[in-house]
Order: C-alpha cells, then structure tokens, then sequence
C-alpha cells in the first residue's frame, strides 16, 4: 500500500509511472464473504471521445478507493490519458480536456498497469457502470491484452436497490446527487464524478449496514435481486 | 507561475477539498500547502440522520472532524430531569471535537448526525503536523484551548449548562441585562406610594432619581423591612429619609464581572448602570446575573461578611474552593477566578479584622496592608500570609506606644488567619512583626533605605513590598505613600536597572533547545509554576510598571496600562497577557486536582503528567515570557 502511494506520489511529481511488472498484476476478487467494514472498494469514472465503445477512447480516469466504508483521500487516481492522436472536437465542451492537456497526459500503457496495480483486484463501482466497464476492458485489451474479469457493480442500480421508493425525478448521478444535496466540485471530470458516486456509496453502505447487509456477497446478491426486480416489471 | 503550476499538478479532488475549506476558519486564512496536507491526508464520512459520530463510551479521540455537508448536534443526558438535551450544534465548515482531541481525551458529549451528514476527518499525525506548522490553525485551536484549560476541571452539571445558554457569559456588557426603564422616583415621594409603585411593576428595588434623573438613592424591600422592624418612621416619610444614600453605580460597558465583582465587595444586591453623563440606564440585580448567582458568588460574600464567629469563616473557605470549581465550570477565565478568590479572601480578612476589633479594640485606627500576590490579586487556593500594618501615630503618642497596643491584636489576627487556612508566612512577612507595623513616616523612612541601598536582600523583598494594597481601613495614607514610593522610583534610573537585573535572573523554565528546564533540586522532573513560569512575567511588568507610573497593583492591568501607555506594543502585551494567563489557568487546575485528591497544594507539576498539547502550550507560554525578558534586556542594556 505504501509503496503504491509514494509510487503515486512519484508519478504526480514525475509523469512517468516507474517499473511495473506485467506478469504479476493483482488477481481479481470475487465477491464473497469479505465484511463490507474491512473491504476496498474502488468507485471510477472514465471520460471518453463519445458514446460508442466500438469507435470512441477513453481520455481520462479518476477513481477513488472505499475502505471499511470510508474514502480515503490519500488513496485515489486521477490521470488525463496521453492521446495526441484522437479527435475530441465532439466532446471538448464536455469535459473540457484539451489536445493539449492529451499532448501532455502520461503514457497509455504506464497509466493503464498503474491503475490495474492500484486497483489491486478489488470490485469496481461505477454509475451506469456498463458503460466504464466496456470502455475499459476495451482498452486494457488493445493496450496491454488484459483480458481478467473484474466484479462490477453499478451505482445507478445501488442506490434504488437500497432506496427502493424515493422520488429523485430520475435515474442519471446529478439525480441523486441533488437528492442528498451532494455538491459536485466539477461535473463531467473524471475523479470529480467518481468522488460523488463514492459519497452515494457510502450512502448506500450505510443503509445496507442498517439493513443488516454484512459482506461483499450479500452486497452483490441484493443489486442482482434488485435488476432482477426490475425485469421482471418490464415485461 | 509556480504557484499556479502547483495548483494544476494537485488532483481534482484535492482542489475541490481545498477550495471547500477555504470558506471557514481557520482554513480561510491557512497556506495552501497546509490546506492540501488537510485534503490529502483526509478521509470522507458519511453519517446517516441519528447516526453516532463520536460517543463519550469510545477510546481517546484520535480524528480531527470537518462538517463538509449536513449538521452534527451534542448530547448530554440531564439525570436530574431524565431527559436528553442538545447542547449544541455544528454546521457546515465547522470544526469539532477540539477540546477532546487537544485534551487527547474521550469526548464528554455525544455526537450525533442531525440529518444525513458527510465529514472530512483527518488523523493525529496530521493534526499534529498542521498545529506545528500552521500558526492560523494553532492560533485556533489555541484560542479554543485557553477557555479549555479553564474548563477541563469542571464537572458538566447539565442544568447549569441548561439555564447558562450560549449567549451568556461573564463578559456580556451590562447594558444586556440591564432592565429598561427602571422604576423610579423624586426623593420627596412618600414610602407608602414608592412602595405601591414597586408592588405594582413587581420589582424588589426603587431609584431615586434628582431632576436631572441622576441617581441618589436606593430603597429595597431589605429596606422596608428594617424601617418596619425597627420602626424608623412612619410611611408617609420621604423616601430621601429613609433611602441608602449614593447607590452603587457602573457604566454600561462595564461587564458582568465588574458587577458581580462589586456586589460581592460591598454585599449589595442591586447596581444602577448609567450612562457617562451619570443619567440612570437601568438597573442590574443579582438575579439578573443568573449564572452567578448559580454559583453563589454574592450570597457567598455576603455570609462572609457578617460571619459571627470564627469557625464559620473557616468552614465557609471549602465553599470558596467549591465557587472556584464552579466558575471554572462555567468558562470564568484564570484572570476572573484569581480576582473572585481575592476578593472573597479579602472579605474574610477584613471579617476576622472586624471581629477582632468587636472583641477588643486596639483603639488606634490603622490600614491594614496586603502585599506580594494578594497585592496583585492574583490569589489562587494555595496562599500565605503577606501583611503590614501602616498607623499615623496619634498626639501625644510614639510609634512606639502604639506599636505595643497593635502588635498583640495583629497577632491574634494573623493566628485566626492561619486557622481559615492562608498559611503563616516563613518569611514573618506579617503584621504582628515589630518591623511591618509602622507608622507613616516609618513607612517612608522604611522605603527610602530600600530604594537607595539595593542590597540583594532588598530586591528579593521588591516583589512583595513593591506590589501592596490597602483592605482595610482609611486608604488615603497609603495613597500618600504610594506617590512619594512612585516618584523616587521613576527619578531613581539605579534603582530600576537594578530591578531589571533582579528580574532578569528569573529565567523561564527552556533549555537552548525549547525543552524544559527542569529545578535541579527536589523530586523528578517538576517545574515550579509559580516561580519559573507566572514570575518572570511578574517581575518584569514590575519593573515596567514602576518606571512608567503605573499605579495598579496587578500584572493584566499594569500590562494594559503598559500598553496604553505606549510602553508595550498592544499585540505583545497580549500574546503576553495570553502566556501568563495560560499558566496560571494550568496551575489553578493543577490546584483544584490536587485539592480533589486530598493532597497538599504545591506549584510544582511533571510537564510529563501533561498532555502533549498542553505541553506544548506551556512552552510556548514560557517563549513569551522570555520574549518579555529581551524587552527588558534591550530596554536596560542588561
């Protein structure tokens, strides 16, 4: 941990992200017994050229990690990816990355090991979180060929799933966000949105505590409960 | 821009932390590197609504909290009325539990999420790291911690807390409580009627107003009650008559200390506030003065002062130490307490005069002289005696003669003074001896010598005999005595360079190093509060206040005085009056704990048996003293 924090450190200062060691990346956990008190979770955001996985990159990723139901500052990732080559015309207004912020951005390929390192296999959060686990199996696979499954879970399915009957007027981040009166420094910056989808988290780890959900398994099994919920009301 | 570089390299979510804090204090007014220590080293919290964020039951607090978004309310159980009681609340920006983590104690008061809430915390280690480094948010904490200190003895008696609220304090101006409108009349109006108009407004007090609605009377009910009692006269008579002539009066900026202050010196039960043209405002009462009166200060005094027999003035003197406790309880600063414990120590000795002059009148009048701390008034628990006797010799008598009929009551006096507990003094600095009970061209004769041939011994003796005052008896001849003191001192440039000297020997407690200078005889490591930590400033505004013709006695107000003067600049008299305060605030503590415990009072403590913080305060106390120290040093040319 403290290695990766001053590795961290080093790479603010730098720009380069030291020796990594790609044949002996973190394995994935599954979800199964841990408590929900001691487990890392990490809560991500990735900001992209456009919407479609198949044609548009990731430029940005920012993700912070929950410990034992706490954000710990000190432990997050925010980094612009180093993507001279893309056309971001489409989507500068968005997230107000420039070429020239892309120009400058650290080297794909380092900041994607670094991150799986980071990330030390533990389960990602994300909102809407299909989205940022396509793009990024995308691209981890077209960098380094790293195909491993992680555990996803989706924030978007979370918090219904806790907070079955509340009225937000809809089911995007800013929703909720208002809802518990979040305030989001920078919407659409990748680290800025993943700091609120993690106080969402706690939000719902709070009430999943009080409802007496205790470990990663029991965490997963009532957002699958509650998608399956939601089908079958579909239909 | 390097700054502005700077800016950019810290992640996001550091930024947007920082720019968070930078809208409360302290963060407002930290450097940017110290709010990102804050941001990097924090963590974020969520609490639900009712959640328990810190609880009395846990360890040692060991995070420092920021409100980022929602409330946080304090609980404390009343036992008396069984029933839970918010004692306050924090909001957003708002920092919290200072006392606790600087006293690195558990909290004494349940913490609750009013609403769904998020904190920032950060641990010790930054804590620690941000109070060294950053002096706006030690500053803080600091200012936290001064009414802390004072307060960690007390023992939170929910009601007190309940009635007091947050607004009060003994600081408040009286024109806060001073009732509008006080019921008033012409001094020719008839007892009957005057009477009639209290019963009809409800109020136990009258003014007497002249034309120009200045006040020059009082009548109270206690007044109605003697005048029937002793039959004084009938109720038609003019109130002028029967009225106490020249109320107590105060300006309405004076503040609540002042008033209960003057109420307990004269045992009286109303104040009229005035405005600077002496016209009445309003009138203050005891009851008014609620949070004192909780604690009984006046009805304290009072029984003091009209204790019949000795005995009730010795076991009166555990409930000064219980009022001591009381008001540290309810956030009196040490310069307030020391004040309050001198002016009921002042009124003790003044009844152990008046009954001994009742039993056996020595039938010279004379002062009755205090020197040395009570001098000051700077009186804590522990005390000795410090006294002299100052007659003019009558007609037809030698100093001598009259000499012979004092020193036997004195000595009475000062055995009976022993009895309620201030302690003879080693020294034999007291009244019933031959050498400090003079007349007053004894006196003078007496402080000329001192003055004109310093001998080392006489310079020990300037910080008793240099700090006096008059308690009982005519002042106006130790007013007379005092000028000519004055006087010679500010002609006499030796006399105060050798003071200087004598007051720089007193060195604060630190090594070179900023550690503690440990007194190498007695016991382990202890320091001496009193001489190596309140002395070096005592000494030192002494010598200050003597060459400048500052004519008050006590060490805060010569150092205002100092500083109106000129003399001192403002700001370091206050960083000074904060260190001198600080330390006898620890030592008054020190006092009260050793008091609980039933041991013998002393001013020695193991600055070990602090806790770091407070460890750190008392040498940052002890840095302004020497501070004060290179003052006179450059001022001297020592």
């Amino acid at each position: 941990m403290l290695e990766q924090i001053k590795q961290w450190i080093e790479h603010r200062r730098g720009g380069k992200i030291g020796s990594h060691d790609p044949g002996n990346l973190p394995h994935p956990k599954t979800p199964g017994e841990q408590l929900l008190t001691d487990c890392r979770l990490i809560v991500l955001d990735l900001e992209t050229t456009g919407l479609n996985p198949s044609k548009d990159e990731v430029i940005a990723i920012g993700a912070v990690a929950i410990r034992g139901g706490i954000i710990h500052l000190g432990d997050q990732f925010d980094l612009i990816l180093r993507r001279p080559e893309l056309d971001i015309r489409e989507t500068v207004l968005i997230h107000g990355i420039g070429p020239e912020a892309l120009t400058q951005g650290h080297e794909i390929e380092d900041a994607l090991l670094y991150l799986l390192e980071w990330m030390n296999g533990d389960p990602i959060l994300a909102y809407h979180s299909a989205f940022d686990q396509k793009f990024l199996e995308k691209t981890l696979k077209a960098q380094l060929g790293y195909t491993q499954p992680h555990t996803w879970m989706d924030v978007a399915d979370l918090m219904p799933a806790f907070f079955p009957n509340t009225k937000t007027g809809g089911k995007g981040l800013d929703n909720w966000a208002d809802y518990f009166g979040l305030e989001v420094s920078e919407r659409h910056h990748a680290a800025s949105d993943a700091l609120a989808t993690a106080e969402l988290t706690l939000v719902a780890l709070n009430k999943a505590r009080s409802e007496g959900v205790k470990t990663l398994k029991g965490l997963y099994d009532k957002l699958h409960y509650h998608r399956r919920l939601q089908n079958m009301h579909r239909f | 821009m390097a700054s502005a570089n700077q800016e950019n390299d810290r992640p996001q979510n550091i930024r947007a932390i920082m720019t968070f804090l930078r809208e409360h204090a302290p963060f407002s007014s930290m450097d940017d590197t110290h709010l990102a220590h804050f941001a990097e080293h924090a963590s974020i919290q969520f609490y639900a609504d009712g959640d328990i964020v810190l609880s009395p039951d846990q360890d040692v607090v060991k995070r420092f909290y920021v409100v980022k978004q929602g409330r946080i309310r304090g609980e404390r159980h009343n036992d008396k009325e069984d029933r839970t009681e918010t004692t306050f609340e924090i909001s957003q920006g708002e920092c919290f539990p200072l006392a606790a983590m600087i006293g690195e104690r558990p909290t004494r008061t349940l913490h609750r999420a009013d609403g769904d809430t998020f904190c920032l915390s950060i641990g010790q280690a930054a804590f620690v790291t941000l109070f060294t480094e950053s002096e706006p948010f030690r500053d803080f904490c600091l200012r936290g911690v001064s009414s802390l200190l004072d307060q960690v003895n007390r023992r939170i008696q929910s009601s007190a807390m309940a009635s007091i609220g947050s607004s009060t304090s003994l600081d408040t101006p009286l024109e806060r409580y001073a009732l509008r409108n006080p019921i008033v009349c012409s001094p020719d109006l008839p007892v009957r009627k005057a009477v009639a108009r209290m019963h009809e407004n409800n109020v136990g007090s009258i003014i007497v107003t002249d034309e120009n609605r200045h006040p020059t009377g009082i009548f109270t009910l206690r007044d109605l009650r003697t005048m029937i009692a002793e039959g004084t006269g009938p109720l038609d008579t003019p109130i002028q008559q029967v009225m106490t002539k020249n109320p107590c009066c105060l300006p309405s900026h004076a503040d609540a200390f002042e008033a209960a202050m003057l109420m307990a010196e004269h045992h009286f039960a109303h104040l009229c506030v005035i405005d600077d043209d002496h016209k009445l405002i309003g009138v203050v009462s005891e009851r008014d003065l609620f949070s004192l009166q909780r604690v009984d200060l006046v009805n304290l005094a009072r029984t003091i002062g009209t204790a019949t027999h000795l005995r009730t003035l010795v076991s009166l003197r555990t409930d000064v130490s219980r009022l001591v406790d009381a008001m540290l309880a309810h956030g009196a600063d040490s310069g307030q307490v020391v004040k309050i414990i001198t002016t009921l120590n002042d009124v003790t000795v003044r009844r152990v005069l008046e009954l001994n002059i009742k039993k056996n009148d020595p039938g010279i009048p004379f002062t009755w002289l205090t020197f040395g701390s009570e001098g000051r008034q700077e009186q804590t628990l522990l005390t000795d005696q410090d006294n002299g006797i100052l007659f003019q010799t009558p007609e037809g008598m030698t100093a001598e003669q009259v000499r012979e009929k004092l020193l036997p009551f004195a000595r009475k006096v000062n055995d009976e003074l022993a009895e309620c507990g201030f302690t003879l003094c080693k020294g034999n600095i007291m009244a019933s001896n031959p050498k400090l009970c003079l007349s007053d061209k004894e006196w003078d004769d007496w402080f000329i010598r001192f003055i004109d041939a310093s001998t080392p011994q006489n310079l020990v003796y300037s910080s008793i005999f240099l700090d006096m005052r008059a308690i009982y008896g005519p002042t106006e001849p130790l007013n007379d005595l005092l000028d000519k003191i004055l006087t010679r001192i500010r002609k006499n440039a030796l006399f105060q360079k050798m003071l200087a000297g004598n007051a720089f020997q007193r060195k604060p407690p630190l090594t070179m190093f900023r550690n503690f200078r440990y007194i190498s005889e007695g016991n382990k490591h202890s320091l001496d509060l009193k001489r190596q930590g309140l002395a070096p400033f005592v000494e030192a505004v002494r010598v200050f206040a003597l060459a400048n013709g500052v004519e008050t006695a006590n060490t805060l107000e010569r150092m205002d005085e100092l500083a109106k003067k000129g003399v001192f600049d403002p700001k370091d008299a206050n960083a000074w009056k904060e260190g001198y305060s600080l330390i006898q605030a620890i030592r008054m503590r020190a006092h009260q704990e050793m008091l609980a415990k039933g041991e013998e009072l002393t001013n020695y403590i193991d600055p070990d048996d602090l806790n770091p913080l407070d460890r750190r305060i008392l040498r940052e106390s002890f840095r302004q003293a020497q501070r004060l120290q290179q003052k006179l040093e450059v001022t001297y040319q020592l």
